[in-house]
């Protein structure tokens, strides 16, 4: 799991998700989040990756 | 005579409601020789249960020559009353039950099925056909063949009487069982009297309420749901496609899911989801199972139920599979839901994987040592099955909001990428399991070997199964290409030491060496059994490969004594 930044346009990419769920109700929101979640768990594949990505989720500061 | 094993409790066995039902073959009671003797018996081997895993362990031993008693307290095959069960067996279930001989008559009675349609509400979320994949596509034997699994359990019990070797006991009902270092000993109970029986093995094949667990006190692995569903076989006047078909969010279903499969005698299965903790009684009434059945095929389409039967699954895994001189197999050992086929496929295996292991023991050509690995092949399997079936499960009842959500986005993915399809969990369809820690096997080895079919030196079609049935129980080593003069002749010397048959496997050019050899022109054989170019591979008499390597050397005398269960050192030898 990557922990340094790989976004090539981190402020971009924050942006364009909180546009996502503009004019959302909280169930589309979740919808649209879990939607994306396995959209994004595709473009990952490897599973050591995916394991620690969800682990590292649950961990919070 | 006592009450039966247990209530019948609304588990993973199927209930009788109603139906016209089926007719079942009944078998004549014979008084045992034990009762009028006064005399308890020992037997090397007593199977307990006369399901389809006893009856396929019986009919595997009957075949090496092992002589078995079969107690079963019943005297028919199915549960009475409620004659239907397993209805989907896999290519490897086929393959075995060709190689015990009655698969002729399960393909005659049964149904082939290769296309699979899964919907979600209206639409169709994907669809698959077996026979378009390569794990599939080489054996004799088809991906599937739906059949009512007392169609089964009869043709074993004919094909066991033929073969002889077993003594099949019907009403014999066992109540009480103890061990110690001298044997087992089983208490009976019959219509004509009780009687002991002692044996050296106690298969408990008794199903999913074994009393054994608890004769023997083994810990049991288990989990409980609320997922309730009900059966209705039924015939049709007009049918639907001879395909698998199922749905997650049925809108004939209140948006819950429903199975419908095509089995023997033009016997459809329409299994539907209900709701949580659904009253079985209710679920089942004739009134409600028709309005379920109009509302999915119209007023119209007239509808015979044959069977209904309200169920609700639970998993459980006995955490040993074998306990002193008892081996739990099939149900016994664990019990799954019913998605994906892995009850009865997993339960023919366990007996599959035992039958030669206890011939080779018996016979003095392995050691007892080997018995060891059946725990550690088949408790392996039996996890994975558990696991495999839990997560279709909790597809299927996702357990709260989160879960439901998940599924939701992975659902309207699936109609819109190819990806996402993969996540909408059906039921995942048994498989020959992989042993990856087997005392019996090498890290090579594990694999299973599919049916396939090759020729004979004279061009005639063979199987693998021929090989299989000609090795009479040894081990099989199939060298695959030219051998060369040392090979050969410490193959020739290993033939004359251990409990094996060696076989040269030729492309359609190449000179035969002094072996016994056969034809693999389309190369079919060696793919079976997971090898490329110049090697060997140790076939076992269940059709899994023990190991395989590239050179005929010690490794290979290595991997026959763990096959064995014994160490063989090439220098003994």
């Amino acid at each position: 799991m990557k922990t340094q930044l790989n976004l090539q346009d981190a402020d971009g990419f924050y942006e364009q998700l909180l546009d996502a769920h503009q004019g959302l109700s909280e169930q589309q929101s979740a919808l649209l989040n879990a939607r994306l979640i396995l959209l994004l768990a595709n473009q990952v594949g490897d599973a050591k990756v995916l394991k620690e990505c969800v682990e590292a989720a649950r961990t919070l500061p | 005579m006592a009450d039966h094993y247990a209530e019948t409790a609304l588990t993973n066995g199927y209930e009788f409601a109603r139906g016209s039902g089926y007719a079942l073959p009944e078998y004549a009671f014979r008084e045992p020789p034990e009762i009028a003797s006064g005399q308890p018996s020992h037997h090397p081997i007593v199977i307990v249960g006369g399901g389809i895993t006893g009856l396929s362990l019986a009919c595997a031993l009957a075949q090496y020559g092992v002589p078995a008693v079969l107690l079963d307290e019943d005297n028919t095959v199915g549960v009475k009353g409620a004659s239907s069960r397993g209805i989907c067996y896999t290519q490897k279930s086929l393959e075995i039950f060709e190689r015990l001989g009655v698969y002729e008559r399960i393909a005659a009675k049964g149904i082939q099925w290769s296309v699979g349609r899964t919907f979600a509400g209206q639409d169709e979320v994907y669809s698959f056909d077996l026979r378009q994949q390569s794990a599939y596509n080489l054996s004799t034997q088809p991906p599937f063949i739906n059949i009512q699994q007392f169609y089964i359990e009869a043709f074993l019990v004919d094909r066991i009487m033929e073969l002889g070797h077993i003594d099949l006991r019907w009403r014999n009902r066992v109540t009480a069982f103890q061990q110690d270092d001298e044997c087992g000993t089983l208490s009976v109970t019959t219509p004509a009297g009780d009687y002991q029986v002692r044996a050296d093995y106690v298969i408990d094949a008794t199903g999913s309420h074994s009393p054994f667990r608890k004769w023997v006190g083994a810990s049991v692995t288990a989990k409980k749901g609320d997922d309730r569903w009900c059966i209705a076989d039924v015939r049709f006047q007009k049918h639907p496609p001879v395909e698998r078909h199922t749905w997650i969010e049925a809108p004939f279903n209140e948006n819950r899911a429903v199975w419908q499969h095509l089995m023997g005698d033009g016997v459809w299965r329409i299994d539907y989801q209900m709701a949580p903790d659904a009253d079985p009684a209710e679920v089942s009434r004739e009134d409600v199972v028709r309005e379920r059945l109009a509302r999915q095929f119209g007023a119209d389409a007239g509808i015979e139920i044959v069977w209904v039967g309200p169920y609700a699954y639970r998993s459980e895994c006995v955490d040993q599979m074998r306990h002193g001189r008892v081996f739990f197999m099939g149900d016994s050992a664990k019990v799954v839901s019913p998605f994906g086929a892995r009850g009865g496929n997993t339960g023919i295996a366990d007996a599959d994987n035992l039958a030669w292991k206890l011939a080779a023991v018996l016979k003095g050509r392995a050691a007892p040592g080997l018995l060891e690995s059946y725990h550690e092949e088949r408790h392996e399997a039996a996890c994975q099955n558990v696991l495999v079936t839990n997560r279709t499960a909790r597809f299927l009842r996702p357990a709260g909001a989160a879960e439901k959500l998940f599924r939701d986005a992975a659902l309207s993915l699936a109609r819109q990428h190819p990806f996402a399809r993969q996540f909408v969990n059906t039921g995942r369809m048994a498989i020959a399991n992989p042993y990856t820690r087997s005392s019996a096997c090498d890290t090579t080895g594990g694999l299973s070997v599919q049916n396939v079919g090759f020729e004979w030196p004279d061009g005639t079609p063979g199987r693998v199964n021929d090989l299989l049935r000609w090795a009479e129980g040894r081990l099989l080593v199939l060298v695959f290409g030219s051998v060369a003069p040392a090979a050969l002749e410490r193959l020739r010397g290993l033939c004359e030491t251990a409990p094996m048959c060696c076989v040269q496997v030729l492309g359609p050019d190449e000179p035969a060496s002094a072996l016994e050899h056969v034809r693999d022109p389309k190369g079919h054989l060696q793919g079976a059994c997971h090898v490329f170019g110049h090697a060997w591979a140790l076939v076992r008499p269940d059709a899994y490969v023990a190991a395989t390597g590239e050179t005929v050397d010690a490794a290979l005398v290595h991997a026959v004594g763990l096959a064995l269960g014994t160490a063989l050192e090439e220098d003994a030898a």
